[in-house]
């Protein structure tokens, strides 16, 4: 996996980004976790709650909406049981270097 | 340490309902003034006051140009103002007044009825826009910080209202002697209120934000963009003391100089976020819309040409190029590509927003006929460089094949709008 993800729990982790991978920045065309856009999964096995932190590529997407709409969709599919909270941050800030090797091939960088 | 933002941090977006209205006005719009221009060509061979001019002009101007960067600004004030639209119902009171009173400014000029028809449709139009600028300070000032593209909306708002306003009293003035010369001389000063003060500088405003957010450049220079904005209002403020004071045609220059460095200074700017783009493959319409910035130059071009090398008011097909430059070139190039930008997000977030992981979607810019958009561009260029062609060596056969170019520009526009407008979401 060529992606930075901060996580507490790795196999979790890589089958939430399975879901994530068919989540697509509109504009963008490319999924947000090879746009780095997902900074955090911490999985809180006891309560069963999963809090997801990512970001924007502008803190003014007019997009925004559909695309966390789309995350907290992915992941409840990919945990149903579960309790999905969505976080935005803008600290830091999202830039390209967050782009993973395949986002960039894609990007044509 | 990761900190989520307060309240969500989502942008919050305008309802498409507010929005959808003026861009089919102004296609509509687009339409007829290419049909009437293809009618009238001969217009290249008149002075600039007369009546099928001025229904052509005012159509481009206001059924347009205004109207859809009304749409569009209702969609992107909260992008550019950092929060949220103020009011849906004077958004959609400021298009119905303007959507009736068009029509009639623009039937007033074609048949040249200076009383009721004219005043009616100017009074609308006031209306209308008094409305918009009120939506657009509440919302700008409601915002605990002003941006500086928030104080390009401000101001050219402002601008927006400063020629309508000099507008309705230029119409009163045909009937009624209110100003102390007669309406010809006022004109240019009508004109340039409208193109610097409210096209130049709300185009200039709204593409610094939206040209890096497009090509996902990260380059900002907030110091260019104030320079930019004082430099065109310092121009369009000089311009309009000289011509009150009639002061020698010659210090039109200082204006001038004003206005193009300010041109210059944008051209940089997107030069600059062009080059530290993280998208390398720049699609059709943002390469339509960065055209546009080029075409920006032209007008002045044409104006050089006549401050410099005609005498003064001899040259009536110089001011039509002048004119044609502005409202057929650069303002609809940046709308040919900010259209097909703005509008298929508008109408993708209206039909899969809430659907878009229930399987694969669309891109939006699936929801309209690339070909047919690229094709509306080489008929758009064509149809451009004919005309222009046209108006210099005064060849109506050539000014005919342009204006049907543009003509056919118009149809393909409208055949895509309406596709985007009407898509309906896949079974999925």
């Amino acid at each position: 996996m060529s992606v930075n993800v901060i996580t507490n729990n790795n196999e979790r982790c890589e089958f939430a980004l399975e879901g994530l991978y068919e989540v697509y920045d509109p504009e963008v065309g490319l999924n947000v976790v090879d746009l780095g856009l997902i900074y955090q999964l911490d999985f809180d096995e006891s309560e069963k709650k999963l809090d997801c932190t990512m970001t924007l590529t502008t803190q003014f997407c007019p997009m925004g909406e559909a695309i966390t709409g789309d995350t907290t969709r992915s992941l409840s599919g990919s945990f149903p049981d579960w309790q999905i909270n969505v976080n935005l941050t803008f600290d830091p800030p999202w830039d390209y270097t967050k782009i993973s090797p395949e986002g960039n091939k894609f990007l044509g960088r | 340490m990761l900190t989520p933002v307060m309240g969500g941090g989502l942008q919050q977006t305008t309802n498409y309902r507010v929005v959808l209205p003026f861009y089919v006005f102004a296609s509509i719009s687009f339409l007829v003034a290419t049909a009437l221009l293809l009618l009238h060509t001969d217009i290249a061979q008149l002075h600039y006051f007369n009546p099928h001019t001025l229904a052509i002009t005012h159509i481009m101007a206001l059924g347009w140009g205004t109207m859809i960067i009304f749409g569009a600004s209702h969609q992107l004030l909260p992008v550019l103002v950092e929060g949220k639209l103020d009011s849906t119902l004077l958004a959609y009171l400021t298009f119905i007044l303007m959507a009736t009173g068009i029509p009639f400014l623009v039937v007033g000029f074609y048949i040249f009825h200076t009383g009721w028809v004219l005043e009616t449709g100017a009074v609308l139009v006031n209306a209308g826009v008094i409305l918009y600028v009120i939506n657009v300070f509440r919302s700008s000032f409601k915002s605990k910080t002003r941006s500086v593209h928030s104080w390009y909306m401000i101001i050219a708002s402002m601008w927006l209202f400063s020629t309508t306003f000099f507008g309705l009293l230029l119409v009163c003035n045909f009937n009624e002697n209110i100003l102390p010369g007669n309406s010809v001389s006022y004109l240019s000063i009508h004109a340039h209120l409208g193109i610097a003060g409210w096209f130049l500088l709300l185009v200039i405003g709204v593409g610094s934000r939206l040209i890096p957010m497009f090509l996902i450049s990260k380059y900002t220079n907030n110091k260019t963009l104030w320079w930019i904005l004082g430099l065109i209002n310092a121009g369009l403020a000089s311009f309009i003391i000289f011509k009150i004071l009639e002061i020698s045609a010659a210090y039109y220059y200082i204006s001038l100089i004003l206005v193009l460095s300010a041109i210059v200074l944008f051209g940089r700017h997107c030069i600059k976020a062009y080059k530290v783009r993280i998208r390398k493959n720049v699609d059709e319409q943002m390469k339509t819309s960065l055209l546009s910035v080029i075409q920006m130059l032209l007008p002045f071009i044409a104006l050089i040409t006549v401050l410099a090398f005609l005498p003064a008011d001899s040259h009536p097909n110089i001011a039509l190029l002048y004119g044609f430059c502005i409202f057929f070139g650069w303002i609809t190039a940046i709308i040919l590509g900010m259209t097909f930008k703005t509008l298929p997000f508008i109408v993708w977030n209206k039909v899969y927003h809430k659907k878009a992981h229930a399987g694969k979607t669309p891109a939006p810019k699936e929801l309209f006929n690339e070909k047919v958009y690229n094709s509306m561009l080489v008929v758009y260029l064509s149809g451009f460089g004919l005309f222009i062609v046209g108006i210099i060596f005064m060849n109506q056969l050539i000014l005919k094949s342009g204006a049907a170019a543009l003509f056919t520009t118009a149809v393909l526009y409208v055949f895509n709008t309406g596709k985007t407008l009407l898509h309906q979401p896949k079974k999925i």
